[in-house]
């Protein structure tokens, strides 16, 4: 009898967790149509996966200097020599690994700051645009301030006195990049105020943070997700010119490093083309699936842009 | 008339983010981890230098007090002395400002040219194959590194094919009268041409994007159909008609892009050696020259805000109800 | 009888639609004689608009002159070259638009606009095309200082105005008016109309007066064609159709405008119902859905168009009893029954 019941909770509690999600995917309203917006969700899926499965795929660890068969240091191979699928650096390490390995920090960091900025962002607005007076202009001056201050040279300022680390870059954006965000979404906030139900909601007795929670955030989340993608893009990139500029975090190899790492050791007159066009092809690849993503939820949202 | 009022307000604004990117300067020099004097004092300089340097800053002074004369001494333009070149650093930042800045004007002019034109092309060919292709192509360009394409360029253009030189302004030994004939020479523009090329490529993406969708939206009005009906020429009807209505909004936006600009030069000045006030801001970050990066960051800092102000003023002139009240 | 300045016959207009085609316009026909004005006129969707526009060949980029032919002075036009018909464009067939608000350019003066048609179609030097400026602004009846002002400068009756001269630039045979005065007030309107009727007699134009309102027709027009989901029902000259409609059509619509001029009740009926869908439309006469004396055969088959008297012809089987159709259409019962 007992366990009768405790398997139906359980059907129950699947269930109603499948709802769940199903509704926020539905939410989401995920741009299936756009050819290009497939592939980009392609790319992230197989950069997702190769991340996750970095230990199996990749032959060495990235950091591992490697010899070869008669104990010379594997330096400056070229592609296939000794079995090194994209040759070695001027180090002995393996550019394949290397590769397979940055995927790691790129995810890390992409998916982080987007979520922060997306958080951010979202909730500066949604504050400022809902309860409006002296909050919203605090918060809008606040954000004119972030608009002053240039990105890259910020980063670059705390890294002066920031430990090299791959959280560096989230840091700064978490400080500076939610405005963009957070103007958006108080715009669109401001005009789900004007619509009848939000003040009909208020005649009702219903709390602030319910009307919040019940009427805005739904609404929001599809414009939030896009500019949490646009961030991922942003992040990466960043962060592959910080690595690029020697502040990077040399323990943790990211594609910015392994660029560094090329243009340090001369490879552009060696003609290593094996080394400096892997990383960068992999950054472009990333950054621009999340904007043929992001161009397909334009189509969604925006739909007078359209064909 | 309202066009003031807004005017004055914008000022304001101005005045506002200017004070707070200044303020945060400050606090972050003087407030993180180390010696607070390392912002101006290095153990290098001589004790009269060290002495000269507290006194001017009031180094051995309460944070607030310091906070005061920072303020004084940055309106009167004085900034410290770099640790590396025993110099003045408004005067290196000032040395170094142009080069920034004809490499940020010559390759937003060339990416706005280019967009613009392009933007009108993609917009006539609407629902055509080069559209379908040319607009991925365009998102590809604003996903890459800035400083991977220039080192590509560097990789084909100057080690593979010899034509361009691999970086700075000048070949090493050239040498010039003055800034101006250096500017002018043909010399200049082999250096230059690189490094605008590459930041041009990276930026056309906004200005192209821009100018196809406000075309898009112009080539639905009644005027361009009526061109049409008139049987005035494509190019009447595109141009003269669609792309001119079109152009306003994209032109505000050049100021705008200059700001963001700028960020691109740091990287790409890096990669070509660029003597300009990027490459500047990661050499002196990179030797711990406090007083020299304090200065780079400050200057960027301001031409982006000023920017922003030209910017936000050009949008209210141009908009209607303000310029016809 | 000199051949009429145009004739169109049996012409197609379809629009490709996401899913399938709608025929806007579904064989059409009617004639315009030299130096008259035609009024073509019908409710909102009968394709009016679609069918002016077709005459200067610049549609929707989704639809498509399927059927028929236009011919314009002797000449199909429906399908010639697109070069071809360029070179008519403006200098043979002008068009007024409904809303000068919106059709010109706000960024150049009217002058640069007029200047624009004359020099770059019409092949005039500055001061020839000067001087014709300043007598369009004088034939329209705009002061000529005005010819550096901007379009937003302009009240909604003076841009109208402009707009005219602009197609009257090349003197064209044929102006096409696409609902000139409809966003004008009434006594603007007047005076457009009353301007456009002197010029047509001063220049001796054709006119195609495309509109939904019965009161500007009977003021200007000398022939009158009226559509109906997407066809031609009735045409004639003025006097008859209004006074004896020949199509049920026509004499609903008489019974649902008010007559400013006579002095009678004034008892409106409208016609109930709507016009039906152009995507699916019904076999058959359109109108037999809301014909109070639709019989079978109207439903089953489409009609052609019958004379009923010289030059005023309608499309219905039963033309023939017009008359007595007319008296019964005269009482408001006849049209309270669903058909």
């Amino acid at each position: 009898m007992r366990n009768a019941t405790a398997e139906k909770s359980h059907v129950t509690i699947a269930a109603k967790a499948i709802g769940a999600f199903r509704h926020v995917f539905q939410r989401l309203r995920l741009p299936l149509r756009d050819p290009f917006a497939v592939a980009g969700l392609c790319i992230y899926l197989l950069f997702a996966l190769t991340a996750i499965c970095a230990n199996v795929i990749a032959p060495y660890p990235a950091t591992e200097i490697l010899f070869n068969p008669d104990f010379t240091l594997a330096a400056d191979l070229r592609p296939g020599e000794n079995g090194f699928l994209l040759g070695t650096t001027s180090l002995g390490r393996d550019i394949f690994s290397q590769i397979v390995y940055g995927t790691r920090s790129a995810l890390l960091i992409g998916l982080t700051a987007a979520v922060i900025v997306a958080l951010i962002g979202s909730i500066v607005g949604v504050v400022a645009g809902y309860f409006g007076g002296w909050v919203d202009t605090l918060l809008m001056r606040l954000a004119d301030i972030a608009f002053g201050i240039p990105f890259l040279p910020f980063v670059i300022v705390l890294a002066a006195f920031l430990e090299p680390s791959i959280w560096n870059v989230v840091f700064a954006m978490a400080l500076v990049l939610w405005r963009d965000t957070a103007r958006v979404i108080r715009s669109q906030v401001l005009t789900l105020r004007t619509r009848g139900y939000v003040d009909a909601a208020r005649v009702c007795g219903s709390s602030d943070l319910k009307i919040l929670l019940r009427h805005i955030a739904p609404n929001i989340m599809p414009l939030a997700f896009l500019y949490g993608s646009i961030a991922i893009g942003w992040a990466i990139l960043t962060e592959a010119s910080i690595s690029f500029l020697g502040f990077g975090d040399p323990e943790s190899i990211s594609w910015g490093y392994m660029l560094q790492d090329a243009f340090a050791n001369q490879a552009l007159g060696k003609q290593a083309y094996y080394w400096f066009l892997p990383p960068g092809i992999c950054i472009i690849l990333i950054v621009s699936a999340g904007f043929f993503i992001t161009r397909g939820y334009e189509q969604i949202l925006f739909p007078k842009l359209g064909r | 008339m309202p066009y003031l009022k807004v005017l004055t307000g914008k000022i304001l604004q101005l005045v506002l983010v200017l004070w707070a990117v200044v303020t945060i300067l400050f606090l972050l020099f003087r407030l993180m981890p180390g010696n607070p004097m390392a912002a101006y004092i290095e153990p290098a300089f001589t004790l009269e230098q060290q002495e000269q340097l507290m006194a001017q800053f009031g180094l051995d002074r309460p944070l607030w007090e310091q906070y005061f004369i920072y303020l004084g001494n940055l309106l009167q333009g004085e900034l410290g002395q770099s640790f590396r070149y025993r110099e003045a650093v408004s005067e290196r930042i000032l040395d170094l400002l142009p080069n920034t800045l004809v490499l940020t004007f010559t390759s937003l002019i060339i990416a706005y040219a280019f967009g613009v034109l392009a933007g009108a092309y993609l917009a006539w060919r609407h629902g055509k194959t080069v559209e379908a292709i040319g607009i991925p192509a365009v998102l590809v360009t604003r996903a890459m590194p800035e400083f991977w394409l220039g080192m590509v360029m560097l990789a084909v253009f100057s080690f593979w094919l010899g034509w361009f030189p691999a970086g700075g302004t000048r070949s090493p030994g050239m040498e010039f009268g003055s800034q101006f004939e250096l500017y002018t020479s043909g010399e200049f523009f082999r250096h230059l041409a690189l490094p605008a090329l590459t930041l041009a490529i990276y930026s056309q993406g906004l200005p192209l994007l821009l100018m196809r969708s406000n075309m898009l939206e112009v080539m639905k009005e009644d005027f361009v159909t009526m061109a049409k009906i008139k049987g005035l020429s494509g190019w009447t009807v595109v141009i003269r008609h669609a792309a001119r209505n079109a152009l306003l909004p994209v032109m505000t936006s050049f100021a705008i892009a200059v700001g963001y600009q700028l960020q691109g030069n740091v990287v790409v000045e890096s990669v070509f050696s660029w003597p300009g006030l990027g490459r500047e801001l990661v050499s002196a970050v990179s030797a711990a020259d406090y007083p020299l990066a304090q200065g780079a960051f400050l200057l960027i800092a301001v031409v982006v805000i000023l920017m922003n102000l030209i910017a936000d003023l050009l949008y209210a002139f141009l908009d209607p109800r303000i310029r016809h009240a | 009888m000199t051949e009429a300045l145009l004739s169109v016959r049996d012409l197609r207009v379809s629009y490709k639609l996401s899913h399938g085609s709608l025929d806007a316009v579904d064989g059409a026909s009617f004639e315009v004689p030299q130096g008259s004005i035609v009024g073509l006129v019908g409710e909102s969707g009968c394709g009016k608009s679609t069918a002016a526009r077709a005459l200067t060949r610049v549609i929707a980029d989704n639809a498509a002159i399927t059927g028929g032919q236009i011919v314009f002075d002797g000449r199909d036009i429906a399908r010639i070259p697109e070069r071809n018909m360029n070179a008519l464009r403006w200098r043979e067939i002008a068009f007024v638009p409904q809303s000068a608000m919106n059709s010109l350019d706000p960024v150049y003066t009217v002058e640069s606009q007029l200047n624009e048609v004359l020099r770059k179609r019409g092949g005039m030097g500055r001061s020839d095309a000067r001087k014709r400026c300043e007598e369009l602004f004088e034939l329209v009846g705009i002061e000529t200082s005005r010819l550096k002002d901007y379009p937003h400068h302009f009240s909604g009756g003076m841009r109208q105005r402009v707009a005219i001269a602009i197609a009257l630039a090349l003197k064209p045979k044929l102006v096409i008016a696409d609902e000139p005065v409809t966003a004008l007030d009434v006594i603007v309107q007047r005076q457009i109309l009353d301007q456009l009727r002197d010029l047509q007699q001063q220049l001796g134009l054709s006119v195609i007066l495309v509109t939904h309102d019965i009161s500007v027709v009977a003021y200007i027009c000398d022939r009158t064609v009226v559509m109906y989901a997407g066809r031609v029902s009735e045409e004639g000259p003025v006097k008859a159709v209004l006074r004896q409609p020949a199509h049920p059509y026509s004499m609903g619509l008489k019974n649902a405008f008010p007559d400013l001029q006579s002095s009678a009740s004034g008892v409106l009926t409208p016609i109930e119902g709507a016009p039906p869908s152009l995507a699916e439309p019904p076999p058959g006469c359109r109108f037999a859905p809301r014909c109070p004396f639709a019989a079978e055969l109207c439903r089953q088959t489409a009609p052609l168009s019958e004379e009923v008297s010289p030059g005023h012809a309608a499309a219905c089987h039963r033309a023939s009893e017009a008359g007595v159709l007319r008296s019964q259409a005269a009482l408001p019962q006849t049209w309270m029954v669903p058909a």
